[in-house]
Parts: C-alpha cells; sequence; structure tokens
C-alpha cells in the first residue's frame, strides 16, 4: 500500500526528527548545566567523599564536553542515564511508562476534543444565524477562555461533592486515579477538562471551515444530482471541512501536552507532565532533559502523523 | 408617438443604487465594533477591572498579607464578602490585587511580544533571503517546542518573580507575532506605495515605520489583544503549579492552587479566584473577537 | 404540437437581503417540449441562472421562490415535498455547472461522483454502477475511460472534467439537461467540441436542453429557440435562426451587434451598451431597458411593456420594436 516515494518520506522525516531531538536535548542539557550548584549540594546527608564518588558515578566531574559526547551517544542507544534523586533508577524505562500514561489521558482528551467538537461545528454551521448558532459561538469562546483546573475543579465539586449531597449519600464518583493507568472510569473527567478548550476552539474552526465549504459549487453540484441532505454534507462537505483542522492538530497535540501538565498534578495521574513539574521541584536534572527529549520526540512523530493524515483526506497533496 | 431617440447617461438614471460615505478603516471599525454588544461589555468589564486595579493599589478592604484578619476558611458572609483563605486572608483584598497581577503579566508580556516579534517580523519579511531564512527556522523550532515546559525551563533558570514570568512567558510566545507582522510585511512590501517610496530613495527604515507598520497595526493589535488573556492563562498555569510568582503574591493562579486543597469543604477559595480569572478571558476573548472582525476589510457591511 | 415536457408560469424568484428586496427573477414563463434544445441568454445579474435553480429548487437563503408554477409531468415543483424534489433532481432533471473544476468535489474520484449520481436514485450493484459510469465516459468521448474512471478530477483537463460532469448529468437518461453556462469557463476551441457533444447527445438521447449562457455565439452554435433576458424578465424570445435574423427588442439588437466581427471595417467604433447593469431592489419606472436604450420614446417611461407577439413564434417586451426603430431612425448603424 505504501508507495516507495511514500517510505522515502517517512525516513527523511524521521531523520529530522531525530536531529531535533539531539537539538532539543542539547539545549536543554547546556541550559541545565549552567545552574549553580548541583542536586547533591543541598543533600547534607552526604560528606564532601561521598559527594565526589557521587559525581563521578554520574558523569559530572568530566569536561562538560565529554559530558555531552556521552549524552548524545546515550540518546541514541536509548539511554536516558539515571535519575539524580533516586539514585539507580534508569530514566527510560521510567519515562516511558509514564508517557503511556499521559498518551492514555492525552489520546482520550484528543478523541473527545475532535469528536464533541466537530459534531458542534457542523450542527452550528447547519443552523447558521439561528439561536443554535449563536449560542454555540459564543459558548465556544468561553470554553475556550477557562482554564483547564478551573474546568477540573467545577467538575470535581460536581461529580465527588454535589452529586453525593443531592442524590442523598447513593451516588459516589470517585474523583481521583488508582494505580498506573487508573480505574475504569477515572479518565473521564481528566480527559474531558484536558480537552475541553479545545474542543472549543475545534467547534469555531469546523463551523468557519463548514460554512465555507457549504458555499462551495461541488456541494450544489451534489444537492443537484439528488442526494439528500445528510449525504451531502456527511460525504460532501464534511471531508473537505477537515482539512483546517487536521492543519491545527499539531498545535492542538502540543496544548494538550501543555495542558496535560496542570491536569495531571491536579488528579495525580503518574505521566510525563507530573514527573517533569516534580524534576523541576526536585531539582533532578537528568529526568529534566529526559522529558524534554520525550516530547521533542513525541511532538516530531504528532507532526509527521498529521501531514500523513492530510494526504490521506485529500488527494491533492502527495509529497 | 414622438420618436426621441437619444444616447442614455449613466447620470440621468441613479435608480437606488445606495452611495456609500467615504470613511477610512479605523471609523468604520469603530462603528463595527460599537455594535458587538458582546465587545461592549467585555470592554466595560475590563475598564472595571483596570479600575479595581487601580484602586488596590492604594486600598483594599483588608490587608491582603495579614494572615487571621478572619477566621480560616470563612465562607462568604457580610464582613467579608468572598470569605477567607485557609490562612485567614480576605480573599476580596486579594483577589484586587490579583487583578493587578494578571494585567501587569498580560499588558507586560504583549510589550515585549511586541518588541521582539514586530522587530523580527519587519526584518525577516522586508529583508528576506538570508535573514528571512534564519528567522523563520527560529520561528519554527520555538513553535515545535510545548511552550510551558520551556517556560517552566525559564523559571527553573531565572528564578521566580513577576519579571521573570514575564520574559518567560515572551520568550515563548513571541512567534505569534513575528509570523504574523511578518507576513504583513510580505504582503505590504509589494503594494504600490511601498514601490513608489522605494523607487523615492526611502530608506529602508523609513519605509518599515512610515509605510509597513502603520498598515500592519489592525491585526497587530488584534493579536495582542488575544495574547493579553494566553499570558495571564499561561501565568495562571506557573502559579498554579507552585512555580510562578513568589508566595504570598495573590496571583489568581497561586490563589486557586492554595484553595484546592480545601475545594470540598470550601470551594469559595478555588472558585472566586477561577470565577475571576475566567470572566477576564472571556472578556478579552470577546474583545479580541470583535476587534477582528471590525477590523477584517472583508467584512460586507 | 407535442405537450410540454416543462412549463413555467409567472415566476418570481426574490432575495430578501439586509438592504432590500432582489428581484432577481420576475415574472418568467415558458415552455420547453421533449427534445428541445432551449437557449437562456443575458448578461450577468439578470436571472438565467437563478431561473434555471429555482426550476430545481435549488435556491438558498436568503432566495426563496415566491410565486409561480414550474408544471413537471403533471406536478407542480414549486408547491411539491422535498423528497419528491430531491427524486426529480439529477434523475429526471438534472443539472451542470459552469466551472467543473469546482464543481466537482475534489477529494473523490470522478468515477465515484458519477455512480453516485445512480445510486441516490437506485439500488444498482457496484460492479454495474461501475460499468455505468465507464460507459457514460466513453459516450462523452473521455479516451481510456476504464482507467479515468478513477482519477480525481484535478487529474482531468478542463474540457475534459466539463465532459464528466455532463457524463453524470446524463447518468440517469434525464428528459432535461439544463447546463449553466458550461462553455465560459473553458477556451474557445474546447467550447466548440462541448457544443458539439451536447448537439450530439441531444440527438442521440432527445434529452431537452436549457443552455444559459451570455455568449450569443453559444446559442447559436446549439440551440433551436431562445429567450433573452434582462432584468429578470424576458424581453424577447423565438427561433434561434428568426431572433439572429431579425431581432425586436433594443437588448436583443444590441447584444448582437456588440459581438466584435472579423469582416467588420477597421475603422467602425465596437459598439457596447452604454450604462450600468439595472438595479433589481428598485428596478427603473417602466421599461426596465430604458435608461440605455437609445431607441426610447416617452411612453417607455412609464409603461411596463408585456411580450407582444412580433412575429412568427417571436415575442418582444417592447413598444417601440426593431421594426419601427429603424425605419424611423435613419442611422441605425454603429
Amino acid at each position: 500500500m505504501l508507495s516507495r516515494r511514500a517510505l522515502i518520506y517517512i525516513g527523511e522525516r524521521l531523520v529530522l526528527i531525530a536531529f531535533t531531538v539531539v537539538a532539543v536535548s542539547s539545549i536543554v542539557f547546556v541550559g541545565v548545566h549552567q545552574l549553580p550548584g548541583n542536586a547533591f549540594l543541598s543533600d547534607r546527608r552526604i560528606d564532601a567523599a561521598a559527594q565526589a564518588a557521587l559525581l563521578h558515578h554520574y558523569h559530572l566531574d568530566i569536561p562538560l564536553f565529554d559530558q555531552y559526547r556521552l549524552f548524545v551517544s546515550g540518546i541514541f542507544r536509548g539511554d536516558l542515564g539515571e535519575s539524580l534523586v533516586n539514585r539507580g533508577i534508569p530514566i527510560t524505562p521510567l519515562l516511558l511508562r509514564e508517557a503511556s500514561v499521559s498518551l492514555e489521558v492525552g489520546a482520550t482528551a484528543l478523541l473527545f476534543t475532535i469528536g464533541l467538537g466537530m459534531v458542534l461545528g457542523v450542527i452550528a454551521a447547519i443552523r447558521q444565524n439561528t439561536w443554535i448558532d449563536y449560542l454555540a459561538t459564543t459558548a465556544s469562546v468561553i470554553g475556550y477562555s477557562i482554564p483547564n483546573f478551573v474546568t477540573a475543579s467545577v467538575l470535581v465539586l460536581v461529580f465527588a461533592v454535589y452529586l453525593y449531597n443531592w442524590t442523598g449519600g447513593t451516588i459516589y464518583y470517585e474523583v481521583g486515579w488508582d494505580g498506573t493507568y487508573g480505574k475504569l472510569g477515572q479518565i473521564f473527567i481528566p480527559a474531558f477538562a484536558l480537552g475541553f478548550p479545545y474542543a472549543s476552539i475545534v467547534a469555531r474552526l469546523t463551523r468557519a471551515s463548514m460554512l465555507e465549504v457549504l458555499k462551495q459549487d461541488y456541494v450544489r453540484t451534489a444537492r443537484a444530482k439528488g442526494l439528500t441532505d445528510r449525504i451531502v454534507i456527511i460525504r460532501h462537505a464534511l471531508r473537505n471541512a477537515l482539512i483546517p483542522v487536521v492543519t491545527i492538530l499539531g498545535p492542538l497535540t502540543i496544548g494538550i501536552i501543555t495542558g496535560s501538565v496542570v491536569i495531571e498534578n491536579i488528579f495525580g495521574i503518574p505521566g510525563l507532565g507530573k514527573e517533569f513539574v516534580n524534576s523541576i521541584l526536585s531539582r533532578d536534572y537528568n529526568i529534566v532533559i529526559g522529558v524534554f527529549t520525550f516530547y521533542a520526540a513525541a511532538i516530531g512523530v504528532a507532526n509527521l502523523l498529521v501531514d500523513l493524515l492530510y494526504t490521506a483526506i485529500d488527494p491533492r497533496i502527495r509529497y | 408617438m414622438a420618436t426621441a431617440p437619444g444616447v442614455a447617461t449613466p447620470d440621468e438614471y441613479v435608480g437606488a443604487t445606495i452611495v456609500r460615505e467615504q470613511t477610512n478603516l479605523w471609523a468604520d471599525a469603530w462603528r463595527r465594533l460599537k455594535r458587538n454588544r458582546l465587545a461592549l461589555v467585555s470592554t466595560i468589564l475590563l475598564c472595571g477591572l483596570v479600575l479595581v486595579a487601580l484602586v488596590s493599589l492604594f486600598w483594599t478592604p483588608y490587608p491582603i498579607w495579614r494572615q487571621g484578619v478572619a477566621s480560616t476558611y470563612q465562607t462568604p458572609n457580610s464582613h467579608f464578602l468572598l470569605g477567607a483563605d485557609a490562612a485567614g486572608r480576605d480573599i476580596v483584598s486579594r483577589l484586587m490585587v490579583g487583578a493587578q497581577i494578571s494585567l501587569e503579566v498580560g499588558v507586560g508580556t504583549q510589550i515585549v511580544v511586541a518588541l521582539i516579534g514586530i522587530t523580527i517580523g519587519l526584518i525577516a519579511g522586508y529583508f528576506r533571503g538570508w535573514l528571512d531564512g534564519i528567522f523563520s527556522t527560529l520561528i519554527n523550532i520555538f513553535y515545535g517546542i510545548p511552550d510551558l515546559l520551556v517556560a517552566l525551563l525559564l523559571v527553573l533558570l531565572l528564578g521566580r518573580g513577576l519579571d521573570k514570568i514575564i520574559f518567560a512567558i515572551a520568550a515563548t510566545r513571541w512567534m505569534d507575532m513575528a509570523r504574523l507582522v511578518r507576513g504583513q510585511t510580505l504582503a505590504l512590501r509589494e503594494r504600490e506605495f511601498v514601490e513608489a517610496a522605494r523607487a523615492s530613495g526611502t530608506r529602508p527604515n523609513k519605509i518599515l515605520s512610515r509605510h509597513i507598520l502603520p498598515n500592519a497595526l489592525g491585526p497587530i493589535i488584534v493579536q495582542a489583544t488575544f495574547g493579553i488573556p494566553q499570558a495571564i492563562l499561561f501565568e495562571a498555569f506557573l502559579s498554579f503549579l507552585g512555580l510562578g510568582v513568589q508566595p504570598p503574591t495573590p496571583s489568581w493562579g497561586a490563589m486557586a492552587a492554595d484553595g484546592f486543597h480545601a475545594l470540598r469543604i470550601a470551594p469559595h477559595i478555588v472558585l472566586a479566584p477561577a470565577i475571576a480569572l475566567s470572566l477576564t478571558l472571556m472578556a478579552f476573548n470577546f474583545l479580541g473577537d470583535g476587534l477582528r472582525d471590525a477590523l477584517d476589510p472583508r467584512q460586507k457591511r | 404540437m407535442t405537450a410540454p415536457v416543462l412549463q413555467v408560469k409567472d415566476l418570481k424568484t426574490q432575495f430578501f437581503t439586509d438592504d432590500g428586496v432582489v428581484k432577481a427573477v420576475d415574472g418568467v414563463s415558458f415552455d420547453l417540449h421533449p427534445g428541445e434544445t432551449l437557449g437562456i441568454v443575458g448578461e450577468s445579474g439578470c436571472g438565467k441562472s437563478v431561473t434555471a435553480l429555482s426550476i430545481l429548487r435549488l435556491v438558498q437563503e436568503p432566495g426563496r421562490i415566491t410565486q409561480g408554477q414550474i408544471i413537471f409531468k403533471g406536478s407542480d415543483i414549486v408547491t411539491m415535498p422535498d423528497d419528491d424534489v430531491r427524486d426529480i433532481r439529477g434523475k429526471d432533471i438534472a443539472m451542470i455547472f459552469q466551472d467543473p473544476l469546482s464543481s466537482l468535489n475534489p477529494v473523490l474520484q470522478v468515477g465515484f461522483q458519477i455512480e453516485e449520481a445512480m445510486e441516490a436514485h437506485q439500488k444498482i450493484p457496484g460492479k454495474i454502477a461501475l460499468s455505468r459510469a465507464v460507459q457514460l465516459l466513453k459516450q462523452v468521448r473521455i479516451p481510456a475511460a476504464e482507467t479515468r474512471v478513477r482519477d480525481y478530477p484535478h487529474q482531468f483537463s478542463g474540457g475534459m472534467r466539463q465532459r464528466a460532469m455532463i457524463a453524470m448529468g446524463l447518468a440517469n437518461k434525464p428528459s432535461i439537461l439544463i447546463a449553466d453556462e458550461p462553455t465560459t469557463a473553458l477556451d474557445v476551441t474546447v467550447q466548440a467540441q462541448i457544443l458539439e457533444l451536447l448537439r450530439d447527445l441531444n440527438e442521440e438521447t432527445r434529452t431537452a436542453i436549457i443552455l444559459i449562457t451570455h455568449n450569443m455565439g453559444v446559442v447559436a452554435g446549439l440551440c433551436k429557440r431562445v429567450l433573452v433576458m434582462y432584468a429578470g424578465r424576458i424581453v424577447e424570445q423565438g427561433p434561434v435562426d428568426q431572433i439572429f435574423k431579425d431581432p425586436q427588442h433594443p437588448y436583443t439588437w444590441s447584444l448582437l451587434q456588440s459581438i466584435p466581427r472579423l469582416d467588420a471595417d477597421r475603422k467602425d467604433r465596437l459598439l457596447s451598451i452604454e450604462g450600468l447593469p439595472p438595479d433589481l431592489i428598485k428596478p427603473p419606472p417602466g421599461c426596465r431597458f430604458h435608461p440605455r436604450c437609445r431607441f426610447r420614446i416617452e411612453r417607455c417611461f412609464h409603461d411596463d411593456p408585456a411580450l407582444m407577439d412580433v412575429g412568427p413564434d417571436q415575442d418582444a417586451a417592447c413598444w417601440v420594436t426593431m421594426r419601427r426603430a429603424l425605419a424611423t431612425d435613419g442611422e441605425a448603424h454603429a
């Protein structure tokens, strides 16, 4: 199914991603090593000899350039080193696991975002200039103006507190996160809070895009052929209206990554976002660098997937 | 039947054509903006916000630093209109000072973003060539990195404090302005009046400042108007994570974070700053929408 | 004379805009006979496209058919329930449009769009739909139809795209094909080919064709009868040969005069119709063409002429008519 040209293109992009990943982590690496002191100075239990041993163990006593070489070769081997704070814990498997948790929540949020956003956008476009449209447009501005922790707080209040009070104690919704991947049903509130502002943006965009598409000549042709409104909208209009939405999927993914930092902290979800904040607070620089590396790779892959999605939707685009 | 063949002239018959008065872009825009009710309400709200922030420079109902002014977790009553937080501090007072901070951050970042972004955009768009290549690559690189992460890293590097936060936020969001101005410059430099100026020997910096920049002002203002709530949200995120302003500075995000542990028993501690944030952001976004529609030359009215 | 297949009676379609009510179609009546080729000609904005769209009730908000009847197969399209209209579209009456690049969905294969036209009206298995689509492409003289059927619109040339559109229109063997400016977006040689194709198809299949255009030359190339429209009304109608030889309405006459001729004297000025297009919200009083007419008389300023008999099977809405104008007014040439 994939032509040779397609494979070459994907190959080129993967190389580009590798470059970017190395570039980003290098910048972070250098930046972090400018910080005064090190992670161990603050730990007063260690005496000078033990400290020297630790520095040696983490290769922090050799010249910066050599450290950098070790670091880069490590990336290509997939080895991001060891945690500074929790000694002995290798970073790569840790972050991999946490990345999968973030992916679980993030992907759910993304699906919700696109699904709800598009449905609302299409409805608003079909019912243009009616009260539904006006309501939807205003609601979407409100939607992306509310910070995600506000949405999260309100949801927690409603589901964990008020629901319980109003039903006299029969319904108790457990808000929180059990285990690594959470219990069934615990994902909805965090995913909703995470995706809600972006759902609003997608709704706005879909509406505008739909309105443009509905004015197009080929929609008129489809109607002239005697197709039902439903088919005209779903088969003809929607696919073309999707194109601008796919365009923002890249920035959308970055937005969800950003938002996940806050959401994971609120709900205690053991994902990359929570790890990142923790590592900054505890000055575990190796993890900080590792998280950046992961995110850079994730964004690169996401952008590649988006570009491939383009070709699937629009046959005019072939790389 | 009298024959009077003649040639009809266009001005003999005007019909019902509506003759539009000549107005300029700004007057037109102002007229359109006034009709947008949401934008109008938002402007009033924002003026109120500015007023509150100004007042709070000199006076708040209760001193914001003093703990124990009210009982801890005090629910809203006649003395403390929005209640008190976990340390017994009056929420209304803290909210007022929070308004100061939000506005400082919002406007401050946009000033920095404007300085950096407009400069880079103008240079890249006007001179093109390798300069544009470098700047565009830079812009693309920055776009590929989650802004929050970079901002957190910068906070780590530079330390806490409002000015450092302003810098960190501006450093991650300047690209929007740069890209916008670059696009505008690219389009405007092909216009006849720019060509005329070039032909008459005007120096580039004069062309940029006298011809290109004024014509790009509309979209720049809209971008800045949208940039303010973005920045305020950003700061709220940072403070909520505990990596923003220094405690006990009452930024709205920090206030929400402080009260989060008591969400179930004393929701007002979180809800007060949360609603203040949401309303402020909404107001700026509605205003931005209104400005954008008002300044859009493609509008039919 | 066989019974007409389509009868349009006093059709009025209006657009309710913020600036006023635009009377795009203001009392149009005509009959279409089976297998007939009818041209509707006029400048931009005269209402010819809106008339065509009204026939299939494709006019969208803020436009609406406000009056009149469109009788097809015994029923009035204007008052029919939506499902019945949809049934007619693409099956009994098909319509193709001006710019085939924008009128075909860019993300769907051409063959699929043709099959779709068939599947909208009958249950037909995929294989048969496909072979029929290939057959149609062959009928409109597209080479390598079997492979072309899977191509996308942007892979076709302009002329071939228009042929594909025609194929789509004929998929269900309609009794009427409405072609809205089918040649306007094409260059001259391709135009001629398309017109020839339509002519042949009309002869082979006996499908009536309504051809909408602003180009008198195109009408001459295909149609037997023509309606000339101006400001939402028909100002002249009749057989094409007759109208071209002996136009009675000053507007028709001006249109024909303004075609640049290869055999004209180089010194002769190119005649154009002076004045501006009419305002359809508040049309001029009296005859709508009078502000731009060189032959108007006193009466034209306040009496609105209806279509009157001016020749065998030819009607014109004019108080003066060219016959009288050319007789009294010596200088009738440019």
